[in-house]
């Protein structure tokens, strides 16, 4: 986490809306859902020296990175609005991030020819949709805004975030008494 | 009686030709990566479930079942039974664990959980059990040349070996699932060809199959009997079985590989239901096939020749249609091409990944890990090869496959449960409970009179049990040890927080969930199995009872 360090990010356009949204995670067992962000880092896919074909999305703290596929990214104009932020960190060094490619390509191999392409990642906000379960536990399902698949890997990131979210909500509470509603912020 | 005809030969050139042309359009020349990974996201989710199962045993299947079924009749299909079940605990226990761990070979979990040696070791496990099974999967096409050619079959397998890992150091073609598809339907078309010609080549037609079953008890699939030396009892496969394909499908690096890099958890757990659904019917339709051409060997007074495994071939290769027979063999071969790609693959990526890349160089180039990586699928090939020439003498290539992984899968199986289930485990009972479970396998088969089937479950028992005693003279993991297997939002603050968010969320109605329902339709798909089979078992012998 890097604190309040605000950086200029691309906001991907959420593509499942709450219904469609809604009825996957229904289908997850979700009872209740709410959207969310998630900050990550983009960095572009290639065969040398062309452009960008896909997008790996990563984290400081993932193991595996999310394939974003497209060569643009689907970015919207308007900046985040409903939803709790959560913002990933720094990103991976690019050691980190060849390294990590590397390993894609050589588990899959018909991967070998694309490139990680020698630019700097683009923070971008990735829509999600965060579903909760009760059983004897409540459970957390992250969907992606974009396809409506389930990121499980995001599940670290996104439980850091809503704990952080939650400690800077009691605090302001205790020190703001009386602020009748809860704002959500990045952290 | 045609023999393999020029007609033949031509039809085999052309159908590899072409699968390898798709391949090589459809697969390695796409230089756009947007093409390269949509192309895998716009297949339907049947298809790359067809594909996985033609990765998995179509050509071996396709040679070793018939000379199961003409040995032992249906009893053999207990040994798949349970995969429904198993498919169960696949979907339900691991996938979930090891997609949300975000690794690419599952022995990396376990050295999160229990430390490097226990991955090494786990990881040189699987190197040896695939390796040694690759060479079955090897010989499988190899006998099937020598039967189309008249050739030695060592001399097949030193070609297959070679065409084999060129193929694969090349890049292989199964990048193309639609290669896949076709080649599970021209092999479902080439069983379902076979019994109509076996059929139809028998003067009373099915009723001479069914009599000669019947009589012969071919079609009691089920065994009752609690012996535990009575290799295919109904006990066996359920208690034993069930443990061999949990091991199989969960702990084989190169069958839960495609699930890791599934886009998603109910991705991976699509293409695990196509195997439970099918592989029933698949095994079942090829056994019968076995029985069919054992009443064709009756009536025709014939021989069977000294290996089963060559019986379907050679009656599709002398039965078939001139042009049909070329087009079936070359399905065996394509499939055999896809199994043994993905095979050496796994392993030269376990080698470079779990090993090389470890110990030996660890921070070399991309291209440098490309070499190290075609290396050592060479050296699996060779690896393999090697075993291949003594993969005649183990009898059906099926049951081969399967008894080589239940030596070590069992152990390994529960070494993973213990990580998952346990969380007072450690590395100190790891490591002992995966080697005295594996010694305790080895003990068994050769000491006891005990189907083989129940070498998985012995191994599980063992490694588990001993692996927990063991772990209690030794302190307990650290909670970041167990991060991977336990579920993060249990920790009583992470409830704290998800409650207060969850009051705060917008409330959606309750559906029954989407896993559940998955794994209840295993069940009902495992117990309309087994209840055809009692009727199927009971009906043949009220037929042969009223003559």
């Amino acid at each position: 986490m890097n604190g309040g360090r605000m950086v200029e990010c691309l906001t991907l356009a959420r593509r499942i809306d709450v219904t469609a949204a809604q009825k996957r995670l229904q289908r997850l067992g979700a009872h209740a859902c709410e959207p969310a962000w998630v900050r990550l880092w983009a960095t572009g896919l290639g065969v040398a020296d062309g452009k960008p074909g896909a997008w790996l999305l990563s984290a400081h703290e993932m193991r595996r990175a999310l394939l974003l596929v497209g060569a643009e990214l689907p970015a919207q104009i308007e900046k985040p609005r409903a939803g709790v932020k959560i913002d990933s960190g720094a990103p991976p060094t690019p050691k980190a991030l060849n390294r990590l490619w590397l390993w894609e390509r050589i588990a899959t191999p018909r991967h070998w020819r694309i490139q990680l392409l020698d630019s700097m990642p683009v923070p971008i906000w990735l829509p999600c949709w965060l579903g909760y379960a009760r059983g004897r536990h409540l459970r957390l399902t992250i969907l992606s805004g974009l396809s409506g698949e389930t990121l499980p890997m995001l599940k670290p990131i996104v439980l850091k975030g809503l704990q952080q979210a939650y400690q800077s909500g009691q605090a302001s509470a205790t020190t703001s008494a009386g602020a009748s509603e809860r704002s959500e912020k990045t952290i | 009686m045609e023999g393999f005809t020029l007609f033949d030969t031509v039809v085999l050139i052309g159908y590899i030709s072409l699968i390898a042309w798709i391949g090589s359009r459809f697969g390695k020349d796409q230089h756009n990566p947007e093409d390269y990974f949509l192309g895998g996201r716009k297949i339907p989710g049947w298809a790359i479930g067809l594909s996985v199962m033609a990765t998995q045993a179509s050509a071996i299947t396709f040679i070793g079942a018939p000379g199961w079924g003409f040995e032992g009749g249906l009893e053999r299909l207990v040994t798949f039974i349970n995969v429904p079940l198993a498919m169960i605990v696949l979907i339900l226990v691991l996938v979930p664990i090891f997609h949300r761990a975000g690794i690419y070979s599952i022995y990396e979990l376990l050295e999160r959980r229990f430390g490097p040696a226990t991955r090494t070791f786990t990881a040189l496990l699987f190197l040896i059990a695939r390796g040694l099974a690759t060479g079955v999967v090897l010989y499988a096409p190899a006998l099937v040349l020598a039967v189309v050619t008249g050739w030695s079959v060592n001399l097949t397998i030193i070609i297959m070996a070679v065409l084999a890992i060129s193929y694969t150091v090349m890049g292989g073609i199964s990048a193309v699932i639609w290669t896949d598809v076709v080649q599970m339907f021209v092999l479902w078309l080439g069983a379902l060809l076979s019994i109509f010609f076996l059929v139809t080549s028998l003067p009373g037609g099915w009723g001479d199959v069914f009599d000669f079953g019947a009589a012969s008890g071919m079609f009691n699939a089920i065994d009752l009997s609690f012996d535990p030396s009575v290799t295919y009892s109904l006990w066996a496969g359920l208690f034993g079985g069930f443990f061999l394909h949990v091991a199989y499908f969960g702990t084989d690096q190169s069958q839960i590989q495609r699930v890791l890099s599934s886009p998603s958890v109910l991705d991976a757990q699509r293409s695990l239901l196509i195997g439970g659904y099918l592989l029933i019917p698949q095994m079942l339709l090829f056994l019968f096939i076995g029985v069919i051409l054992a009443a064709y060997y009756q009536q025709h007074g014939l021989t069977p020749p000294d290996d089963l495994n060559e019986l379907l071939p050679r009656y599709v290769v002398n039965a078939f249609p001139s042009g049909m027979a070329g087009l079936v063999i070359a399905g065996v071969f394509a499939a055999a091409m896809s199994s043994l790609d993905s095979a050496l693959n796994s392993l030269s990526a376990v080698t470079v990944r779990d090993f090389y890349s470890r110990y030996i160089k660890p921070n070399a180039s991309d291209a440098h890990y490309l070499k190290a990586s075609r290396l050592a699928t060479i050296f699996w090939g060779l690896y393999a090869t090697l075993f291949a020439f003594f993969a005649g003498n183990l009898g059906p290539v099926i049951e081969a496959v399967n008894q080589i992984g239940s030596w070590f899968y069992g152990a390994l199986l529960g070494t993973f449960l213990l990580a998952i289930f346990s969380h007072r485990a450690n590395a100190r009972g790891a490591m002992a409970g995966l080697i005295v479970g594996m010694c305790a396998v080895w003990a068994v088969s050769a000491l006891l009179d005990i189907s083989w089937l129940y070498n998985n479950t012995v191994g599980v028992a063992v490694s588990m049990s001993v692996g927990y005693l063991v772990s209690l003279t030794a302190p307990a993991p650290s909670q970041e040890q167990l991060s991977d297997v336990m579920m993060t939002e249990a920790a009583p603050d992470m409830q704290a927080v998800l409650a207060a968010r969850a009051d705060n969320a917008q409330v959606i109605g309750k559906e029954a969930r989407l896993t559940r329902r998955r794994c209840i339709g295993l069940f009902v798909w495992f117990c309309l199995m087994l209840g055809t089979l009692a009727l199927l078992q009971g009906w043949a012998n009220e037929w042969w009872a009223n003559g």
